[in-house]
């Protein structure tokens, strides 16, 4: 317990740290800003215009293809908003800085998984929250529907968790973080949509192989009542043994480290 | 003697994209990655073959979508990107002292690119195109082949004049180099050019706003031509617009240089 308020206590100040930096650049700051919002509004937009042409989507109405959309997004930002130092990873790599990150009596993993929360993303939180939360009301879901969706999110965060712990050991190995972890993103970013609307292998891949289903389209189904109990326990098990191999992909990545260009 | 000197930039620029292999067909498989959404999308909107909706049929939408494939692969694949990184780190004056212009080393920097990027993304054009078995629309016309790629050209002029104008940020506010181009290039670009959805499934009177802005003409416009859906006055009348906006950008592009210049202080060097 000390270890967690421990843990906790450095995020605080490693975020504030983080949030002062990127604060202190205000130009900077509403530029990205607008960009984050405008492409929001951008791709509401787009589904919105396609749905009124459709009606539906892959069987969807209108409200369930926005909610896959709005959850998705939840699950991106929320990633993003704690995962961002990850983004920051090469050149810690690429210069040897790592070894700084190494001495320190403080967890290696925790520092460059964790270190640079995004106030960026921070910020787009509170508003989808209530978009979720408003289309998914539209949906009537039942009590258990809307616990089973929340702790379907939960696993989605998991997932996204081992995704950015394997992308950084995968940058000690190659060097290479900036295309893997976009990779990541356009990977997830076929779950804007319900995966529904990919054919095989695409859909299975995407199910169990890199279980973007299981991170976006499932919670979604959740709350519209839509996925059978076998499915959500799979999901869990998918969640739990993916941070399992990421956590050993590290540990293996760890060994590799050889400190060059220190 | 003046060619001889870009076409060895041209050579020396397509063996620096093959130093970063890895980088490189990452980035080739992250626009796969693109295709996928948008295609699986429209293939889905189309399931029913019979299907007409804002004006296009399965084999015209599905052949928009690979159209975005080559036409971003020749217009939106550009190295001048880097310029603003140049002007803040200080590295232009290595340019500057060099008996080459400046603009046209880059220019050149970009046809080497788009021509890689080209040569990979028709290599995936025909791996995607034996697995996803898509109906092509195929344009036999001359003439639309020929303003095909009269728009082709027009739109990587408009796309090399514009990131130069985002590129120059730098000369005023180095910290906003990055900023500039992630607003301009990753979110308005990538969204009013057509390069994600076709800009006419969007209500007529946005599209009249957007089509006297620069961006559609940028992929829409020209995968339009090739489709055969733009012709006679209304295919003027965007190609007036597209050389309106050569010019101006042109224009504004060198002003904001000159600008730039003199304000520049070679800070980093």
């Amino acid at each position: 317990m000390k270890k967690i308020l421990r843990y906790l206590n450095l995020w605080w100040i490693m975020s504030r740290n983080s949030f002062s930096i990127f604060l202190s650049l205000k130009l900077s700051f509403s530029i990205f800003l607008t960009g984050k919002i405008l492409r929001f509004i951008f791709f509401i937009s787009f589904l919105f215009f396609i749905l009124q042409g459709t009606k539906t989507l892959a069987g969807y109405t209108s409200n369930q293809a926005i909610f896959f959309f709005l959850t998705f997004n939840l699950v991106d930002v929320m990633a993003q908003f704690l995962f961002r130092e990850v983004y920051r990873f090469r050149p810690l790599i690429v210069s040897g800085s790592f070894d700084l990150v190494l001495v320190k009596p403080v967890n290696a993993l925790f520092r460059v998984l964790m270190g640079g929360a995004d106030v960026l993303d921070l910020i787009t939180i509170p508003p989808i929250i209530f978009a979720v939360y408003y289309v998914g009301g539209l949906l009537s879901p039942t009590t258990s529907q809307t616990i089973l969706f929340l702790l379907l999110i939960i696993n989605s965060l998991f997932i996204a968790t081992a995704f950015h712990i394997a992308v950084l050991a995968l940058g000690i190995i190659t060097l290479e973080v900036d295309h893997t972890i976009m990779i990541y993103r356009d990977i997830t970013n076929l779950g804007r949509f319900p995966i529904d609307i990919y054919r095989q292998p695409l859909q299975g891949i995407l199910t169990y192989l890199i279980p973007v289903g299981i991170m976006i389209t499932l919670p979604a189904k959740a709350l519209m009542g839509l996925v059978s109990p076998s499915g959500v326990l799979l999901s869990f098990v998918i969640g739990t043994v993916a941070v399992l191999v990421a956590i050993r992909l590290w540990n293996f990545a760890l060994t590799k480290y050889t400190s060059a260009s220190s | 003697m003046k060619i001889a000197k870009y076409l060895s930039i041209f050579k020396i620029s397509f063996a620096q994209e093959f130093a970063y292999r890895l980088n490189f067909i990452m980035w080739r498989v992250r626009n796969v990655m693109q295709i996928f959404l948008v295609f699986f999308l429209w293939d889905t909107v189309f399931s029913d073959p019979g299907r007409v909706l804002f004006g296009y049929d399965r084999a015209k939408i599905l052949t928009y979508v690979f159209g975005i494939m080559i036409v971003k692969s020749l217009v939106l694949s550009a190295r001048a990107a880097d310029v603003a990184g140049d002007i803040y780190r200080g590295d232009i004056m290595n340019h500057l002292l060099k008996p080459m212009s400046y603009f046209k080393f880059w220019f050149t920097r970009d046809i080497s690119s788009k021509a890689l990027n080209l040569l990979f993304a028709a290599g995936e054009f025909a791996i995607l195109f034996i697995i996803l078995r898509p109906p092509f629309f195929l344009q036999t016309d001359p003439l639309a082949l020929l303003g095909f790629f009269l728009f082709i050209a027009l739109a990587i002029f408009i796309y090399f004049n514009l990131l130069f104008i985002i590129s120059s940020i730098p000369f005023w506010a180095p910290e906003l180099g990055w900023g500039g181009q992630f607003l301009v290039t990753v979110i308005i670009v990538e969204f009013l050019s057509g390069a994600l959805f076709p800009v006419d499934i969007l209500p007529q009177m946005v599209q009249k706003i957007l089509l006297f802005t620069p961006f559609p003409y940028l992929i829409f416009f020209p995968i339009q031509v090739y489709l055969g859906k733009i012709s006679g006055t209304v295919l003027l009348g965007g190609l007036s617009i597209s050389l309106f906006w050569a010019m101006t950008l042109w224009l504004v592009m060198n002003f904001i240089w000159n600008k730039g210049l003199r304000a520049y202080q070679a800070s980093g060097r």
